[in-house]
């Protein structure tokens, strides 16, 4: 292969440190101390036990970033496919062996540390698919032949996650899943085929496999106020809570439905609702900007990219990272079903911490080989 | 120009693009040019949408924020001040509490529509309007009441807020609202007959409401009746599973304070929903445990017992001949679980014998019987504060005959509350409280009339105790609670007069705990059937002893009432409460 200097993967590690967008990890740093000023009023004032265990993740969290960014982008294509047989592993180990936390089995106990293979996953799934069309030839993406193995690839993990039972993360994987599918070229009409077939699918689905309480979020979802002490609770309570925040909101560590404990988990899904009742709309605005903005970054970045595998990558992480900023907080607005997703970067949680960082590495590694080429043969080390 | 970002663009345009490439042939320069153009633009396109889409979601949401903080804000502002605005207003009808301030009756405030037909312009047009808003009204009859020559009728009682608003939105000339309150009971079916109805002026008609009209018309103050709502509730749930098991048409059940009176729950079924009066019709409305009349059968025996050791023509371990039925002319009284021998007063209690309780009855005398039943209330009325009182049935002619079916009684019929009420004088150390429904006050003191004496007080309690231990009642025992009671199964007189048809009231007359009992339950069934379980019995160890039990067992926990950890003195040989072992029936 005759490339050019400039587009070989040749940089030092300095070199490529040098290259970071800083200004993105800046942004990063501000939208996390909203966290932690959020989980330090969570405790009603205090550091403990969740301001200062957040600090510390995010600290790890910035340092596995900058660790995966300054990896060269070609070891990351390399092994994009064992990283998905991995996780996939993981995923069926915690199918069979995983430990039990709030009724949802998701959790590997390695000893020291716990991991959730489906946080792994949902990084595995960007690498897997930015690995599968890198290279796809024009009238490739174009057969259906060609889009049927991501799509088997995809469902697996996928359905082992909604029976963990995890529904956030399960629509968070396909979603993701599908706007990749959709850049990378695939035609319209398949994904008009997979939508028929997928409300084909509904059916079966909410009979056999959505347990009761799915299909009561679900249902109470469309009508919260039907079971105001039940299933809507959660809902009901969190709109007033938004609703009593006013314009400018009640103050910080004022917010009497998130210190009165009216509103569950409020360190975890329901961060964005403490945060719009103490600060208000104002406050609830800002954070949408600061992840409107950081949102912008990752798709310029994206978009900056010359390579098809760091484009398809890059729009992964920021496909992701979205979904998970929306639902969250479309969910707490009662806008989408209360699915269990946290709020990136605030909510409190350890490996969803650490999985977005990974991504966000993942992304500024793409920054940092903005300009590199790669081919067809890159996957098997040429 | 870099073939190789040719071989993986964003997306082909269209399928028919690339057709004829692939990936062996070197394809011509400008034909590349052309689909590369195409598909980077194609590529670019799509990725423009994806975040074109995700910034719309962004603004979605926060629009959403916006009518979330600003928009609802409004409108709960508005809302709180309508119930501040509301709350203060004064009740015409003052609010009925259970002992310990649970809401049983309250009154809401709302309106209802009438019209003045001299006003109304157009009656085709305004019954128009208004059938639509209530679809439940006839259009035909509205205009009928619309067009009438008066000046007044009334067209909607108690309106919800939000279809006085649709009416208002009609904007017909004619139409007025009457300020209004509609009664609302919380419970429900939990407490009916106590409660009682209202009529739809809000005039009470029966129970409580009925009872207390005037007052709870002329104060704020809510009325605390001496109900406890929670075990008002475990009384019903039991006495509707027993007879529900038992197939009976009917149930009653009381729970009363047996040192002051109070009925902490007083139970009547079937029962009605206080909320729909149309379900009270019937015999649904009829109070069973205050104006029901019945033969209660043996657990008359108790008074017979009491009034014999009392006036001391008996001790108790004076005997007396049960080998045989008596016979007196037509009549002949015979034992349901017959030991064909001399019985003792405890055996009598404990075997439920006719016989010994009519010899008994006649060794006290007709005279004597007569003035201890008086002094136990049995017969004149209730002295409780309910409208519905039924009048105990006596013999016009008072016979040795009546004297002795009396004993184990029949021929006599009293309101299970006067039951109720005169087991705990029994039990109390000899003092008839009158059974009360409204509680005493904490400066108040129950003023009750002496009508036995402590020393057979204390003898009734060892033989009801008995009864439970050793006896019919065994059903009835809760380890710890020193149950003690008496089961009465009356055969019911036919439609015509005379026995026989099987058909029983069963009942369970019982007191807790039997060292200073606080407590007298009572379960009577109307009609039971016997079941496979109960080996075809239907009677009342077998059907009524068990409700008690499982009432006392839900009570006693709810009330904290703890259970006795002393083991109980039983009875040796040559005591007076003393029974053989073998006495093993049911």
């Amino acid at each position: 292969m005759d490339l050019s200097p400039f587009q070989q993967s040749d940089m030092s590690i300095g070199q490529r440190l040098w290259q970071i967008n800083w200004s993105f990890v800046l942004l990063l740093g501000v939208t996390a101390s909203v966290g932690f000023g959020m989980l330090y009023s969570a405790a009603n004032g205090s550091f403990d036990p969740w301001a200062s265990r957040q600090m510390i993740r995010f600290s790890a969290g910035v340092l596995l970033m900058l660790v995966v960014a300054v990896i060269d982008i070609h070891v990351w294509l390399r092994y994009a496919y064992a990283f998905y047989v991995v996780s996939l592993a993981l995923l069926v180990v915690v199918e069979f062996s995983g430990s039990i936390g709030m009724g949802a089995q998701r959790w590997i106990d390695l000893g020291v540390f716990t991991i959730q293979p489906s946080e792994l996953m949902k990084i595995s799934i960007i690498l897997l698919l930015a690995r599968y069309f890198y290279a796809s030839r024009l009238e490739d993406v174009g057969r259906i032949s060609h889009v049927f193995l991501p799509v088997v690839l995809l469902a697996i993990p996928a359905v082992l996650v909604l029976r963990q039972p995890d529904l956030g993360t399960t629509i968070l994987l396909v979603a993701t899943g599908m706007v990749m599918l959709f850049l990378a070229g695939v035609r319209i009409w398949v994904f008009v085929v997979g939508a028929v077939a997928t409300i084909g699918a509904v059916i079966p689905l909410w009979k056999f496999v959505l347990l009761d309480y799915q299909k009561q979020r679900l249902l109470t979802f469309i009508d919260p106020e039907k079971d105001p002490l039940g299933a809507g609770y959660h809902i009901l309570q969190s709109k007033i809570a938004l609703g009593s925040g006013g314009l400018f909101g009640k103050g910080f560590l004022e917010g009497s439905q998130s210190h009165l404990s009216f509103l569950p988990e409020k360190q975890t899904d329901f961060i964005f609702t403490m945060l719009a009742e103490e600060f208000g709309l104002v406050g609830g605005m800002a954070l949408i900007g600061l992840y409107l903005l950081l949102f912008i970054y990752a798709f310029a970045i994206s978009l900056r990219c010359r390579s098809q595998f760091g484009r398809l990558m890059g729009m992964g992480v920021s496909t992701s990272f979205f979904l998970n900023v929306f639902v969250n907080i479309a969910m707490v607005m009662g806008v989408v079903p209360v699915v269990g997703m946290p709020l990136p970067l605030i909510s409190y949680g350890g490996t969803a911490m650490l999985s977005l960082m990974f991504s966000f590495g993942l992304l500024l590694c793409v920054y940092v080989h903005r300009d590199v080429q790669i081919g067809p043969g890159a996957a098997d080390g040429n | 120009m870099n073939f190789e970002r040719l071989r993986h663009p964003f997306s082909p345009p269209e399928s028919n693009v690339s057709v004829k490439e692939t990936a062996s042939e070197i394809p011509t320069h400008i034909k590349f040019e052309g689909i590369r153009r195409q598909a980077l633009e194609i590529g670019r396109n799509r990725l423009l949408v994806t975040g074109a889409l995700f910034t719309l979601a962004f603004a979605v949401v926060a629009g959403r924020l916006v009518e979330l903080a600003v928009v609802e804000q409004a409108g709960e502002e508005a809302r709180s001040s309508r119930i501040a605005a509301t709350s203060k207003m004064r009740k015409v009808r003052s609010d009925i509490t259970d002992r310990n301030g649970i809401l049983l009756a309250t009154s809401l405030p709302t309106a209802s529509l009438y019209a003045n037909p001299q006003h109304i312009l157009d009656p085709k047009e305004a019954a128009r309007k208004l059938a639509r808003v209530f679809p439940n009204m006839d259009r035909s009859k509205i205009q009928a009441k619309l067009a009438a020559k008066k000046t007044f009728v009334w067209l909607q009682r108690n309106l919800t807020p939000k279809t006085q608003f649709s009416v208002n939105a009609l904007g017909i000339p004619g139409l007025y609202f009457q300020r209004t309150e509609r009664r609302v009971y919380p419970h429900g079916r939990i407490v009916a007959h106590a409660l009682g109805l209202t009529n739809i002026d809000g005039q009470g008609l029966s129970g409580i409401e009925g009872y207390f009209d005037k007052s709870l018309r002329g104060t704020d103050e809510p009325i605390a009746l001496s109900l406890d709502i929670r075990v008002q509730s475990i009384l019903r749930e039991e006495l509707l599973k027993s007879m529900a098991e038992f197939r009976a048409i009917g149930a009653a059940g009381v729970v009363m304070d047996a040192t002051n009176g109070e009925v902490q729950a007083m139970i009547s079924l079937p029962d009605f929903n206080p909320n729909k009066p149309v379900t009270a019709a019937g015999i649904a409305g009829f109070n069973r445990v205050t104006k029901g009349v019945y033969e209660m059968g043996s657990t008359f025996k108790l008074f017979t017992a009491a009034m014999a050791l009392d006036s001391g023509v008996a001790r108790l371990r004076d005997r007396y001949d049960a080998t045989k039925p008596i016979k007196i002319s037509r009549f002949k009284i015979s034992d349901y679980h017959a030991k064909n021998r001399w019985l003792s007063v405890p055996e009598i209690i404990v075997y439920s014998s006719n016989i010994g309780a009519a010899k008994m009855a006649l060794e006290v005398g007709t005279a004597g019987q007569k003035k201890y039943l008086k002094r136990f209330g049995m017969l004149k009325p209730a002295a409780i504060e309910l409208p519905e009182i039924g009048s105990p049935l006596t013999p016009d002619h008072w016979r040795e005959i009546n004297t002795m079916t009396i004993s184990y009684g029949h021929g006599i019929a009293v309101s299970p509350i006067q039951l109720v009420a005169g087991v705990a004088a029994l039990v109390n150390g000899g003092v008839l409280y009158n059974p009360r429904m409204i509680k005493f006050s904490n400066d108040q003191k129950a003023v009750g009339s002496k009508v036995l004496s402590k020393a057979t007080s204390k003898k009734m309690r060892g033989l009801m105790r008995l009864v439970v231990r050793n006896g019919t009642g065994r059903n009835a025992d809760v380890p710890g609670y020193l149950i003690g009671g008496k089961t009465g199964t009356a055969d019911k007189p036919g439609p015509r007069g005379g026995y026989g048809s099987r058909r029983v009231i069963s009942s369970f007359v019982a007191a807790f705990p039997m060292d200073k009992p606080r407590y007298v339950i009572l379960a009577l069934l109307d009609e039971p059937k016997g079941t496979q379980r109960t080996h075809g019995y239907a009677t009342g160890g077998w059907v009524a002893a068990p409700v008690v039990a499982r009432v006392v067992k839900r009570m006693a926990s709810l009330l904290g009432l703890k259970p006795s950890q002393r083991t109980e003195k039983l009875p040796k040989p040559g005591d007076d409460l003393f029974i053989a072992a073998r006495a093993t029936i049911r």
